[in-house]
């Protein structure tokens, strides 16, 4: 039929675990989020209240304030990246942040990618990974088509780390090549200059299509220190590259305005002019409406043990619409859910991985664990990715996955087969996908489910994330294999033996354990942002919006004629 | 217009539905749980579908089965009645996206306006005053103590995601205030899950005024005057009344304006009824919108001459409203009499059994007399659901006159097989209290045994 017959999905979290669990799970989820809480605001701190002080004694904003501004009233950021180079020293400097500030930001009713250079550390300057958290934010635009703005404050490369951040592929010219691509695929690009602006920062507004300069601000191939006779000729950066010259003589940038406050409100009027964002139209006569069980219950529903498990069902009650969902193939594949829900009353297609045990279709009457892939939950993902592209429906792949079936059978089956066909899929696909990593994202099936390497639009970590290869238990049976048994237990009868084998195998664990810790994963720029579980519907919203927001870059076919259909009706029984 | 609309909800509404959507030509479609199938009222469908067990929360109450019986009777529309599903935007919400016209406002809407705090922001926002208070939840026990300073002592400690009074207590001072509030917030979160406490002055006494609006999906709205509604126990209206016998005609006019200019400032679409709260000082404050058609609808159906339910069925079907607010004159009195299978004399306990006589009189005069029921002589009244058994509705030029219908007709109407609340309203009806027009919701004017001692202020 050519109706979505979204149902209603999930039960009041008291039918769905006992208030101890609930209250335990509450109690470990606060311990890690105060923990990600605190992290945030030391990153967000910058280099501290007395680099605040220097901007603010220059009457300059710092680039939170201006963020604040920037933004519309009562909206919050979307921030990415916030994690990129955590723990990471530079000597004796660290650079929170990686110096640079990337979010989703709304800015007169449109979503934007806001890319502001943080003037409490370093005075904005690059670091190694500062170019790459940039060109990450231009990409997720890119593939958005999300209006950018720059908010350019950069003193150029921070030169002790030049060689990591200058010469690559990925490196600081490839910023520029970025802003070339957006602007060839007509998205618009918007710059605010508001302080130093040397080499790599001063090249950073220019392919923008409209440039404000303060009157502090100056935008220079090279710094007056590097020219000679500039001294004598009593020259400074400013008066080499202010906005006198670049306004009024070069035509490097557009208009001169007094201060940043000013700038901030051009800009957002620069907004106004571009076309208002289509999400409205896509809503299909719908409103925007909460989930019917609080997203909040989030909390509560995931143990921190990624072994144990809960009901992937009562995750997505918690994220669309009134609960209401569309499962698709729900006797096929049980290990996967993949369904259609709203969010804001705007369709998104997902994936989600079911825990605990199902029944196993090759051996009746048998059970085997799910958060593994079998063959027919890769085939029904594979159909509903290709679908989903070819309806235009945005799609978000939550993972809580331990990787494919492995053995005799897996491989009988063709496992490897049926996984090719939905990593290609995933591969070609041209529709938004989004990716949240749950609880765990392991090996083949980290891949098979839209990670990382697949290029998301977005990929999210929460608190209780462990990405890697495999689980640190996986890998010390496959490090130690030849002292084990048949059951993976240790064959030695040698209790000192034993014991060495033991602390061996422990070792491994531990070195693979603190590999899958998020903030590493977000230091390194392998997952984009790491939320509270309570957030996850937040950001949902923003998934819909902003995949919805420009028209005329994409498919997006009226739900009437979705491929969906036909699968659907296809998988009917017939009497 | 639609052909077939499934009416999902049983008993004197459905009825009251079906006779509307005969009128219009629409063929009305009944459910009924298994407990009701045998229930006379359900000749009044062209077709009735069997959906569930006695208890509504696997009949009445499920959003898809009503959902299903809609679509495999082939349905377009479905109105939801009152209580049930009536305001529960997710049913609303399923049925939209099935393709089925529903007949109430916008799910977006319903929830908006059934959460205390964000409909309390809309109706201010939309210029109704609302009962002195914190306006949101107090973060800890001196910011209670200055919000009681500002807004003025006795308050009312209240639950922001509670309801039913549970989570409530009254201070007098701020002595109370700060022993009452860590008791408070801890009963709120063990009731309702969620301990945030707000507060309100507390009002004693006060009468419940509501005005009834009508809007379509073009920004047209009217109000049909307001009703008087202070008759009641435990909550549960008893009489109702319009006019308002506390209002003057030019107060009259201007509440109806305002909430009329309200609903429409939050795009409500259909019948629905804004309630407020009228003060001692005449002070008339906001307290919630039902989002609904509801059961003392008649009222002003009889002063105004307009049939609620045929233009709630037409605004659905996305008609424009034909009504100018000058085209509606409200004429006469009107006033509504409960009548429920409950002994007013053992504290008003349902009491479910066999109608073995089952008589309204015709029109006695002075005034017009209506009855809205659905039941008939020998009918079961069955233990499951509301204990109402008919509404008894009198007209007349004055009120007196109008008293003096209801009076005579209540006197000359013959139910038997179960108690009735019949004495109650005689009593009350009868009483100098309300004869004068000067009651609130403190006590229930002419029945002082009754224990109506909650706050006014809900």
């Amino acid at each position: 039929m050519a109706k979505v017959p979204l149902v209603p999905i999930g039960r009041p979290l008291d039918a769905c675990l006992s208030e101890s669990e609930a209250e335990r799970n509450r109690g470990r989820a606060v311990e890690r989020e105060r923990t990600l809480a605190e992290r945030r605001a030391a990153v967000q701190r910058g280099w501290g209240d007395e680099y605040v002080g220097r901007v603010h004694e220059k009457d300059k904003l710092t680039t939170r304030e201006r963020l604040e501004r920037l933004k519309d009233p009562g909206t919050r950021l979307f921030e990415v990246g916030t994690f990129v180079n955590w723990g990471r020293k530079f000597g004796k400097q660290e650079s929170p942040a990686a110096g640079v500030i990337t979010a989703f930001a709304r800015v007169e009713g449109r979503w934007t990618m806001v890319i502001a250079n943080d003037n409490t550390v370093a005075s904005g300057a690059w670091w190694p990974l500062t170019p790459e958290k940039i060109e990450r934010a231009q990409e997720m635009a890119r593939r958005l088509a999300l209006p950018v703005i720059y908010l350019v404050d950069c003193s150029g490369l921070y030169l002790p780390e030049q060689s990591h951040s200058f010469p690559g592929r990925t490196g600081a010219g490839h910023i520029f090549k970025k802003n070339a691509l957006l602007s060839s695929a007509g998205v618009p690009q918007i710059a605010g200059v508001f302080g130093d602006c040397i080499a790599g920062g001063g090249y950073m507004p220019i392919i923008s299509d409209r440039v404000f300069m303060t009157e502090q601000a100056y935008m220079v191939i090279a710094g007056a220190a590097l020219i000679k006779g500039a001294k004598a000729q009593h020259l400074s950066s400013l008066s080499i590259g202010g906005p006198e010259v670049h306004v009024a003589q070069s035509g490097c940038a557009d208009e001169r305005v007094p201060d940043d406050v000013h700038a901030l409100e051009l800009i957002r009027r620069e907004v106004r002019k571009l076309a208002s964002g289509a999400a409205d139209f896509y809503r299909h006569g719908a409103e925007a409406l909460a989930p019917h069980f609080a997203p909040g219950e989030l909390t509560a529903l995931f143990p921190d043990d990624h072994r144990h498990a809960y009901e992937a069902e009562e995750v997505l009650a918690r994220l669309v619409d009134q609960s209401l969902f569309w499962e698709l193939h729900p006797a096929r594949g049980r290990e996967m859910i993949v369904g259609v829900g709203r969010v804001n009353g705007l369709y998104l297609g997902f994936v989600a991985n079911r825990q605990g045990l199902i029944d196993d279709p090759e051996h009746h009457g048998q059970k085997k664990p799910a958060g593994i892939l079998y063959q027919e939950g890769i085939a029904k993902v594979a159909a509903f990715s290709r679908a989903c592209d070819a309806d235009g429906i945005p799609i978000v792949w939550l993972q809580d996955i331990s990787g494919f079936d492995i053995g005799v059978e897996a491989e009988r089956l063709g496992l490897l087969g049926y996984g090719s066909s939905l990593i290609y899929a995933n591969s070609t696909n041209t529709v938004p996908m989004f990716t949240v990593l749950l609880r765990k994202a392991s090996g083949a099936g980290y891949y098979a489910l839209a990670g990382m390497p697949y290029e998301p639009v977005v990929q999210l970590s929460t608190p209780l994330t462990r990405l890697s290869v495999m689980e640190g238990r996986t890998l010390a049976i496959a490090s130690y294999n030849t002292k084990l048994d048949d059951d993976f237990e240790i064959a030695a009868r040698d209790p000192e033996e034993r014991a060495k084998i033991e602390q061996g195998m422990r070792a491994v664990e531990q070195r693979i354990e603190g590999d899958m810790d998020p903030y590493r994963a977000a230091a390194q720029m392998d997952t984009d942002e790491i939320v509270a579980v309570g957030e996850l519907r937040a950001w949902l919203e923003l998934f819909a919006e902003t995949a919805y927001q420009a028209s005329g870059i994409r498919r997006v076919k009226n739900p009437r004629i979705w491929s969906l259909h036909d699968l659907a009706l296809l998988a009917r029984e017939r009497g | 217009m639609f052909q077939r609309l499934l009416v999902a909800n049983r008993g004197e509404v459905a009825v009251r539905i079906a006779r509307a959507c005969r009128e219009l030509g629409i063929a009305p479609v009944g459910v009924a749980s298994s407990a009701d199938l045998a229930g006379s009222w359900t000749r009044a469908f062209d077709e009735v579908v069997c959906i569930g067990p006695p208890a509504a929360s696997a009949s009445y109450l499920s959003a898809e089965r009503l959902v299903q019986a809609a679509l495999q009777t082939h349905c377009s529309a479905v109105h939801p009645g009152w209580g049930f599903l009536a305001e529960n935007p997710r049913f609303a919400a399923l049925c939209a996206q099935h393709g089925l016209a529903f007949v109430g406002p916008r799910p977006g809407v319903m929830a908006l306006m059934g959460a205390k705090t964000p409909a309390k922001a809309a109706m201010r926002a939309a210029g109704l005053e609302l009962i002195p208070g914190s306006d949101g939840p107090l973060s800890d026990v001196d910011a209670a103590a200055r919000s009681a300073r500002e807004v003025g002592y006795p308050v009312l400690l209240k639950a922001v995601y509670g309801g039913g009074g549970r989570g409530m207590r009254r201070c007098a001072d701020e002595v109370e205030l700060r022993a009452a509030f860590a008791a408070a917030a801890a009963e709120a979160e063990a009731a309702f899950g969620r301990g945030d406490v707000y507060l309100e002055r507390y009002l004693v006494g006060g009468r419940h005024v509501e005005v009834q609006v009508l809007c379509d999906s073009y920004g047209n709205g009217v109000h049909l005057g307001e009703r008087e509604c202070s008759v009641q126990r435990k909550h549960q209206k008893l009489i109702e009344e319009s006019p308002s016998p506390a209002l003057t005609g030019a107060e009259r006019a201007e509440l109806g304006q305002r909430a009329v200019r309200a609903a429409l400032a939050v795009g409500y679409e259909g019948a629905g009824t804004i309630e407020f709260l009228r003060a001692d000082d005449g002070r008339l404050f906001f307290m919630e919108m039902n989002t609904r058609l509801q059961v003392e609808h008649p009222v002003s159906e009889l002063v105004t001459g307009v049939d609620i339910v045929a233009w709630q069925l037409r605004i659905a079907a996305r008609q424009a409203l034909g009504l100018t607010q000058d085209a509606v004159r409200a004429r006469g009195h009107a006033i509504e009499c409960r009548i429920n299978a409950e002994d007013p004399e053992r504290n008003f306990q349902p009491a479910p059994g066999r109608l073995s006589a089952f008589e309204f009189p015709p029109a006695l005069g002075p005034g017009t007399l209506r009855v809205d029921t659905h039941l008939a002589p020998g009918d079961e009244v069955p233990p499951h659901y509301d204990s109402l058994l008919a509404k008894v509705i009198a007209w007349a030029d004055t009120r007196e006159r109008c008293i003096e219908t209801l009076l005579s007709a209540l006197r000359a109407t013959r139910i038997a097989g179960v108690p009735t609340t019949v004495p109650l309203h005689l009593a009350v009806l009868d009483s100098p209290e309300f004869r004068s027009g000067r009651y609130d919701t403190a006590a229930i004017p002419g029945w002082p045994l009754a224990r109506a001692a909650l706050p006014a202020a809900r």
